[in-house]
């Protein structure tokens, strides 16, 4: 995104709706420091411009991927959906994606409020990759890896800026442990803050599978959270 | 992957939303009708906001009524809910209605089991939060980031946050207009301005 600064009156507007605080006062004129901006959209949707000064600047590879990983009314094309992420567990009872004894895993990097730079990223996906998953492949995120199978990500995306970036596999119950271990590493080594998810289909019994796991961990986990509630159809037939 | 599911802070207890989409290739086709049903089901229930993830909230499209007619198939839409009266009365709709679109609920897991109990349904899967990890001496503090972690998308910047308290502060608005400020950057219409209402009323006083 960028500010006209010849048509740019100072106002001000602008600068609170940047989530990375990419937008200054410079002189009394708004000025978007470029490699900082996510290409979020927001300060265009919601500034209100009194003088329409701030415009979308064509969009090439690979800040392209700023926008889809960063503006949620974007649409993916690996996803086919808005926003960054893909249908997870949230049609699980129709796509049988995460079957008992699957845990979903999300990690997205760069929420909440930091944003990440794609270096980091790859540190958190070739920390995990150790593990021997297999990332996601309608993710968008998965498609900028060079090497799926290292977590490694093409050169000319590591410093692109994005909102967040989310990485996503499945897991064994039994691999959460170390998981776990590899996330604590890894924290130490980044810049960005990412957030961290478990999806899980509920027992037959109405046990949660990975509870034990977690409360061995002695990790924090939310009270709160998502719940599908298995209304979709035709549902997936489970052997 | 995650969207409704990092809220932290006070208030969740008054604090719901339901997602509903089709899934690809499986039921997406001729799922726009479905879906604005859905969303005509959440308010005559006693929905506070809806949104559409795929073309913007009210604001973005111009009305809640624009928000139900632009509907497509494909969507994934959205119903934020204050209190767990309501989101039974919706998740009742919604088993009788059978339209077979896959329908998620957030919110405090104890109360969402038992509202489903009391909607006759039961969990199928769920997604927990285990928090934030890396830098987090990079966050804000929590009674930013309540209300920011709202908006999965990160739309509701630091910044408007801290504008819109001080705004209050200085009696340049009320608690329920800051909210609803808040509220116009979340695009998929999940931010649940009742609940932020709450939020700064205790900021501000």
């Amino acid at each position: 995104m960028q500010i006209d600064q010849e048509l740019c009156t100072g106002c001000g507007q602008c600068v609170p709706y940047c989530p990375v605080n990419a937008i200054r006062l410079e002189d009394d004129i708004s000025e978007i420091d470029f490699d900082e901006c996510a290409e979020c959209g927001n300060c265009l949707r919601m500034a209100d411009c009194p003088v329409d000064a701030i415009y979308q600047q064509e969009l090439t590879w690979p800040r392209t991927v700023r926008s889809i990983l960063s503006d949620p009314l974007t649409i993916a094309e690996e996803s086919g959906i808005s926003g960054r992420g893909t249908e997870e567990m949230k049609t699980n009872e129709c796509t049988g994606r995460f079957k008992l004894g699957a845990v979903g895993i999300g990690i997205e990097v760069g929420r909440c409020v930091t944003g990440a730079r794609f270096y980091d990223v790859e540190k958190v996906a070739m920390a995990v990759a150790k593990l021997g998953v297999t990332f996601e492949k309608v993710n968008p995120t998965t498609s900028l890896m060079s090497d799926p199978a290292t977590g490694k990500f093409k050169d000319d995306v590591l410093n692109e800026k994005v909102l967040s970036a989310i990485l996503e596999f499945a897991i064994k119950p039994e691999q959460m442990p170390d998981l776990f271990d590899a996330l604590k590493k890894v924290s130490g080594e980044i810049d960005a803050v990412f957030s961290l998810d478990v999806a899980t289909r509920i027992a037959p019994d109405g046990s949660v599978p990975t509870d034990p796991y977690i409360q061995a961990s002695g990790l924090w986990l939310a009270p709160n959270g998502k719940t599908n509630v298995g209304l979709g159809k035709p549902r997936y037939q489970e052997v | 992957m995650t969207h409704t599911n990092h809220r932290i802070g006070e208030y969740l207890e008054e604090d719901y939303v339901i997602l509903i989409m089709p899934s690809k290739d499986i039921n997406h086709v001729g799922s726009g009708p479905k879906l604005r049903r859905y969303l005509e089901m959440a308010l005559e229930n006693g929905a506070i906001k809806i949104g559409d993830a795929r073309l913007g909230n009210e604001y973005h499209q111009g009305s809640m009524q624009a928000v139900l007619d632009n509907l497509e198939d494909r969507a994934v839409v959205q119903a934020v809910f204050k209190d767990r009266e309501t989101l039974v009365k919706a998740l009742k709709a919604y088993k009788a209605a059978d339209l077979g679109q896959c329908v998620v609920v957030s919110g405090i897991f104890d109360h969402v089991v038992e509202c489903c109990k009391e909607a006759g349904l039961e969990r199928h899967t769920i997604n927990q939060s285990m928090g934030r990890w890396g830098n987090t001496d990079r966050l804000p503090p929590l009674e930013v980031l309540q209300l920011n972690t709202m908006c999965g998308h990160g739309m509701v910047a630091v910044g408007l946050i801290n504008e819109v308290i001080e705004d209050i502060k200085a009696g340049k608005s009320t608690v329920d207009e800051g909210a609803e400020r808040l509220f116009s950057p979340c695009m998929c219409g999940i931010f649940n301005p009742h609940r932020a209402a709450l939020i700064l009323k205790d900021l501000t006083s």
